[in-house]
């Protein structure tokens, strides 16, 4: 490739444009508009290419060293991925002066189709082959295999045991009954059969639905433990593109409705099936013009159901929405019944939910009316065949072209047949949410992990220096986070990251820790790339405190023991009184055994962070990674566990981020990130005298802590 | 819900909020609006020249035209216009050019067709924003969340790549349109 284009639709006044920006090997971009050139100027004389973000469109622009900004191109939120790789080209060549194109990612098309996939869909929804994904599902099955041809051999049984039914009632009748010459005893053996043909069929058929209710249950945890190992290993890149909430409906929602289509469904639709053509063969062999007549209604009756689904699904789906609508509200007010209360508002909260509770209402009684309508409707003009059969056949009887046997059969065959018509009203919706889970659940299964474990990846040298080399990363392509970000940390520094909100502090870490990997430029860890060196060996070998301290639910000495398993209860107790958590722990009733998380003994903030210090530590680990990890404690507190941590091994590499600067004081090095770039680097005091970020937010705490005391 | 004054939930003792802190409004007289050559909003304003203006509406869909904020590159607000109109009429003609710039939304006109696919729901939809209608595909992802109903009539949806259409009067779409939206409107 020897050039990049970015189309673009929308002119300065926001009317449709055809327009092209194009950056080529020379350095030169141009702007085209329905095809022709209307500006162009070499790429160097720009500072930078930059895509801004508005509502509903962006634009691109160039910024210049000495001249006014100028707009390139405006274009809506489609093409906003493309751009930012296109700035990034440019970006690259106005900074190295050498055009690459390599690297640009085009945003992700189907292969068939061309249409862009939707984010974070890797399945074209409009080209993907339906009989493909339960093909595919299909061999999710093959383990239970067994069970299942097991059960459907039942099945056929017991199917055949019913058909077998009528067809002695219509023998019995014909030649028994009707001319007047069964003795009692040939009608109780014949009535014996009938009764023997139901009961073992009943007995098969509790088998089967047994055999088959113990595969379905085993399939889902099947299921789930596939997709929940997936979730563990994917990585955090992959998982920032879903939310918690997705992943849970993946791993518990979405495999039961797998579950229920393939095992319930699957056997309902093979048994309804197998009855369907049975007794369509066994009535067609014995009066084929009976049998089309019963079959009459099917194609009306099959077409009516289709078209009642549109109504009855748009019907039912709202009914969900208000209820989860309600639901909702519900949920939110009774969380927040103390802001509630201490507004005085309860008289309009009542209000408010008796409105959507009332809503709710009306369209529920709305779909139960129709309901109750459609159904008898339905069940009626099914049944119409019925008539039919009876009118013509009693008619074929009177005129001796019938016999009254054959007229019973057919009649008790009717049900077979008709049952399955029935359940075409719902089968199309489960069909839909069958496929999309099958679709959402296959795509976690597929997801390549971004960073992958190799049998390459070298061991964590968490003890060597920590060398970031112009490293550039973005959570998405076009909004860098860290901009050629270079440092070197020597092995048991300590290191302190400041910086405002948003400025790239945790962004750094994130990359430190290999949960993401540096779009560009390369982390050294020991002098290995951090791409060679093993994510999960780092993660054992490091020790992390988050902000946000996650405890599980569970006692303190099993949070604790969650980073060493192996720990002893001296080392527990050794790392909680070295975070200062040992004292609040004892003063609770059952000491280490406390019960923590949802349901447990409720903790301060403050607690929370001193229990994951103590857990970051127990492993001694020689690199130590503090992300806001005392922003909740007092002063004092901070600074006893700051001391117990720095009489811990000093050899250990520490690298901390945080808000107030009196926990920065111990820092070897500080590192001042402004806008995702390197600001400034020294020491406490070289920074103050330099006299620029760092001392400009170290007056303004000093301020704020001045203005709090008086 | 936008109250133009605050009734009895004050108390009367107390002095309005809102003149008590003060909002830093405009001063229309002081300021001066133009655009740069590279196409972006300027303005000088009590001597200090801005070459770069964000005009972000502080209720974009309730009140487009008040309480216009005014901000520098950084985001950091300059001043609020309390209303467009108190603008004269070259100088807010520029305030609405921008205003254009920023909000997109183009406004729907027609619903071709609808497909839901695979938790997905696809509009094949005419919509005009300045200029010609034209056709698009859009797809919606959590229809309950991105299709809103601003009041029994007015409708705004939001697509997975980030775009907003408006559905400004839902009666003034065509009856077949209208039926294509129905399910997905609450």
């Amino acid at each position: 490739m020897d050039h990049i284009d970015l189309a673009f639709s929308l002119d300065e006044s926001m009317r449709p444009v055809n327009g092209r920006l194009l950056f080529d090997s020379a350095g030169v971009i141009t702007v085209f508009l329905d095809g022709k050139p209307a500006l162009a100027l070499p790429a160097k004389d720009a500072k930078e290419a930059r895509v801004l973000g508005s509502v509903g469109c962006a634009l691109v622009f160039l910024t210049f060293e000495d001249a006014p900004d100028r707009v390139l191109a405006r274009f809506d939120m489609s093409r906003l991925k493309a751009a930012g790789e296109w700035c990034k080209v440019v970006n690259h060549a106005i900074e190295t002066g050498k055009p690459v194109f390599d690297d640009a990612i085009e945003p992700e098309v189907c292969e068939k189709c061309g249409k862009t996939l939707p984010e974070g869909m890797r399945v074209c929804p409009f080209c993907f082959s339906k009989a493909g994904l339960f093909k595919r599902a299909w061999a999710l099955l093959r383990p239970f295999k067994r069970e299942i041809l097991i059960s459907q051999t039942f099945m056929a049984m017991s199917s055949a045991l019913y058909v077998s039914v009528p067809v002695l009632n219509r023998i019995l009748i014909d030649n028994y009954l009707a001319p007047k010459l069964g003795t009692a005893a040939e009608i109780m053996l014949l009535a014996g059969f009938m009764f023997l043909a139901r009961a073992i069929g009943e007995t098969i058929y509790v088998l089967s639905a047994r055999v088959y209710a113990r595969a379905g249950t085993l399939f889902s945890n099947y299921l789930r433990d596939i997709a929940y190992a997936k979730i563990q290993k994917l990585s955090m890149a992959a998982l920032g593109r879903r939310t918690p909430g997705e992943l849970i409906r993946r791993v518990m929602e979405d495999t039961v409705t797998i579950k229920d289509f393939l095992t319930d469904y699957g056997r309902w639709m093979m048994e309804t099936g197998l009855m369907f053509i049975v007794s369509m063969v066994i009535l067609g062999v014995t009066n084929w013009r009976l049998a089309l007549l019963v079959f009459a209604p099917v194609p009306i009756v099959g077409y009516a159901l289709y078209r009642f689904r549109n109504m009855i699904q748009i019907r039912y789906e709202r009914q969900w929405r208000k209820n989860s609508r309600a639901q909702s509200i519900l949920h939110d007010i009774i969380k927040g019944i103390r802001t509630v209360k201490s507004f005085g508002a309860e008289d309009r909260e009542i209000e408010k939910f008796a409105r959507v509770s009332k809503d709710l209402a009306a369209v529920m009684t709305s779909n139960e009316t129709m309901w109750a309508l459609l159904f008898p409707a339905v069940t009626f003009f099914s049944g119409i065949g019925e008539f039919f059969v009876l009118y013509v056949g009693g008619r074929w009887i009177l005129g001796g072209q019938l016999s009254l046997g054959v007229l019973v059969q057919f009649t008790m065959f009717l049900g077979y047949i008709y049952q399955p018509l029935r359940w075409l009203v719902s089968f199309p919706r489960v069909l839909a949410d069958a496929m999309t889970s099958l679709v959402k659940m296959f795509e976690i299964l597929d997801e390549e992990a971004d960073i992958q474990e190799t049998a390459m990846s070298k061991d964590a040298a968490v003890e060597g220096a920590v060398d970031y080399q112009s490293v550039s990363f973005g959570y998405k392509s076009y909004e860098p986070v860290l901009k050629e970000v270079g440092f070197t940390i020597e092995p048991g520094e300590m290191i302190g990251i400041v910086g405002k909100s948003g400025a790239g502090k945790s962004t750094l870490i994130n990359l430190m820790l290999r949960l993401y990997d540096p779009n560009t430029g390369r982390i050294t860890l020991g002098g290995d790339d951090l791409r060679s060196v093993s994510p999960r060996r780092l993660h054992e070998r490091a020790g992390v405190v988050f902000q946000d301290t996650f405890l599980f639910a569970g006692t303190i000495y099993d949070n604790i023991l969650y980073a060493k398993p192996d720990a002893t209860p001296a080392e527990v107790i050794a790392a909680c009184a070295a975070a200062n958590a040992h004292e609040f722990i004892m003063k609770s009733a059952d000491g280490y055994d406390t019960l923590i998380g949802e349901s447990g003994f409720s903790l301060s903030g403050g607690e929370r962070q001193r229990l994951a210090i103590a857990r970051a530590i127990i492993k001694n680990p020689r690199l130590l990674i503090l992300d806001e990890a005392t922003s909740s404690l007092d002063l004092e507190t901070e600074s006893i566990i700051q001391d117990s941590l720095n009489n811990l091994t000093r050899k250990r590499t520490t690298i901390a981020i945080a808000h107030r600067l009196s926990t920065l004081r111990a820092a070897n090095r500080l590192i001042v990130l402004d806008k995702g770039r390197i600001a400034e680097i020294g020491t406490h005091v070289e920074l103050l005298r330099k006299k620029g970020i760092y001392y400009k937010l170290v007056m303004a705490q000093r301020q704020t802590s001045r203005t709090a005391e008086a | 819900m936008y109250a133009t004054k605050s009734a009895e939930t004050t108390d009367a003792a107390a002095p309005l909020l809102s003149d008590a802190i003060d909002l830093g409004y405009l001063d229309t007289a002081q300021a001066k609006f133009s655009m740069t050559p590279g196409g972006f909003l300027e303005l000088d304003y009590k001597g200090v020249n801005y070459p770069r203006v964000a005009v972000r509406r502080s209720l974009p869909l309730a009140m487009p035209n008040e309480y216009l904020s005014l901000a520098d590159p950084e985001g950091k607000e300059i001043a609020i216009l309390r209303d467009l109109t108190s603008l004269d009429p070259g100088q807010r003609g520029l305030v609405e050019a921008e205003l254009n710039r920023r909000y997109y939304c183009p406004n729907i006109i027609e619903v071709k067709s609808v497909k839901d696919q695979l938790g997905y729901v696809y509009f094949e939809l005419t919509a005009q924003g300045s200029g010609p209608p034209s056709s698009r595909m859009c797809a919606v992802k959590d229809v309950n969340k991105n299709i809103r109903m601003l009041s029994d009539d007015d409708v705004i949806m939001f697509d997975v790549d980030g775009n907003r259409y408006r559905i400004p009067s839902l009666k003034a779409l065509s009856a077949k349109s209208r039926k294509r939206l129905e399910p997905y409107l609450f």
